[in-house]
């Protein structure tokens, strides 16, 4: 497991400080690189530096530059007031957020790391949208939170699958996804919680964790309502494309880019729209069409995918 | 007349059968069915309608051509895909894309031109859980949500100065 360097993070030369954020007495920092993207997080208790590696984006590594992309802050009231609000936390010069207490503070500092990070990530394309892996290859659930693609997904996981993510579809240029799950290095017991909201980890399911990228073999865009019987309709890959769009973190920023790993993820994939009922059934479904296209129909004990 | 289309300000991916172009200064996204792409790619300025006509291949007579390009000048049109906006003929009233779906067989109907959207959304739209706005909300009570997340209501909590706290999702 890396472990984080105690260093005062400073902006890269050009970048935009907040001098009325600056201003304040951060008395403890740290810095680390996340797909290319260098972060750094500062706070007005050092004590609070050693809770952090926990709250870290997968794949997380120390730089040894203070110099970097991002600096978020978080600033606690001290110990022993009476404030209602414990912690503030910053992205940049902006608050985003006053917590009630610490867990929150840290909640909403990993999740703003992480979209940091999901929009100015290196050579990544992320896709909000839960993966799975089966046979070697993804299943994708883009879809925003709540959703149901997160109930999709642990249906999916109780099923066989092998867990990657159901928070970010991390692709590369050639469309293949890459797992987005804690490390088994900087945690404990697996794929712990990785979002904001409380999960059940892929352990608890019986499942495993994905560690290889994968190409897609399904993309499953369902919405779910009550009773609904799963008839999907096939997308071109056109369509497919669109759609994705609209769940793709830096579409606006590298649509170029976004559209080739997009297109390449596509490339080999069966793309999928209907409404969907009870994820159990659905799931069951889905893996059993991707588990026919691999060679083999056996769903269930035995038939699991490969992390 | 003999339209244009966009040429600027776009990003284009060629697919086998259709085109997705990406509007840089819209941040919407098209995919253009194969018709749609022939006569988005055609309309140079130069061309006339017959002539965009003949890019369409053999399955259309004339007026069937003529049609067909009018609809999709109109689709790309609306889809801010031409110089000048929708500045051409408009195609009749009642060439719906459904009234000539009725009329036409399936290999006709085949070749209709289709152009479908969609407004990209910024990183923090796409990534983000939701994001919560205390607009209208009395301290204390629940963030507003925004209208594309379900369900309400939120879990987090406005502040008396109108920030909402918590973890950023409803």
């Amino acid at each position: 497991m890396a472990s984080l360097r105690s260093m005062m993070p400073r902006l890269r030369h050009g970048w935009v400080s907040s001098d009325r954020i600056d201003r304040l007495a951060w008395r403890a920092g740290t810095c680390f690189d996340a797909y290319g993207v260098r972060v750094g997080v500062r706070f007005n208790d050092p004590a609070l530096l050693e809770q952090l590696g926990p709250h870290l984006p997968p794949g997380w590594r120390p730089c040894a530059s203070p110099e970097v992309d991002q600096i978020f802050s978080v600033w606690v009231s001290p110990r022993g007031a009476r404030a209602r609000t414990i912690g503030r936390v910053y992205a940049g010069g902006q608050r985003r957020a006053l917590a009630k207490d610490l867990e929150q503070a840290f909640e909403v500092l990993e999740s703003e790391i992480r979209q940091s990070v999901a929009a100015a990530a290196r050579g990544r394309t992320f896709v909000h949208a839960g993966v799975v892996g089966w046979h070697g290859r993804a299943i994708l659930v883009p879809g925003r939170s709540r959703s149901g693609k997160t109930t999709l997904v642990a249906e999916l996981v109780k099923s066989g699958a092998v867990y990657y993510s159901d928070e970010f579809a991390v692709l590369d240029r050639r469309g293949r996804v890459h797992p987005f799950a804690k490390s088994l290095s900087i945690r404990e017991g697996g794929c712990a919680r990785h979002e904001v909201v409380r999960r059940p980890r892929a352990e608890d399911l019986g499942g495993s964790c994905g560690v290889k990228p994968l190409p897609v073999a399904l993309v499953v865009l369902a919405s779910h309502r009550p009773g609904a019987e799963w008839r999907p309709v096939t997308l071109t890959r056109g369509q497919a494309i669109l759609e994705m769009l609209a769940h793709t973190v830096p579409a606006r920023l590298r649509p170029e880019a976004s559209l080739l790993a997009l297109e390449r993820a596509v490339a080999r994939a069966t793309v999928l729209r209907g409404e969907r009922g009870e994820a159990s059934a659905v799931a069951a479904r889905l893996l059993e069409q991707v588990g026919e296209s691999a060679g083999t129909s056996r769903v269930g004990a035995g038939a699991r995918g490969t992390p | 007349m003999k339209p244009a289309a966009r040429r600027t300000g776009l990003v284009m991916r060629d697919l086998p059968d259709e085109l997705i172009v990406y509007d840089l200064d819209r941040h919407q996204a098209h995919c253009l069915n194969r018709t749609a792409a022939s006569v988005f790619r055609g309309a140079d300025g130069t061309r006339s309608l017959d002539d965009l006509g003949l890019l369409l291949g053999d399955g259309l007579d004339r007026a069937e051509r003529e049609a067909a390009v009018r609809m999709a000048l109109d689709l790309l049109g609306q889809a801010h895909l031409l110089e000048g906006g929708a500045a051409h003929s408009p195609a009749p009233k009642d060439l719906s894309r459904r009234s000539a779906l009725r009329r036409a067989g399936l290999g006709v109907a085949l070749l209709l031109p289709a152009v479908a959207s969609v407004l990209v959304p910024k990183p923090a739209e796409a990534a983000v859980t939701c994001i919560t706005d205390c607009t209208s909300q009395l301290p204390g009570t629940g963030c507003n949500c925004p209208s594309n997340s379900t369900p309400p209501p939120c879990q987090n909590v406005c502040f008396p100065d109108g920030t909402c706290g918590g973890a950023g999702f409803c």
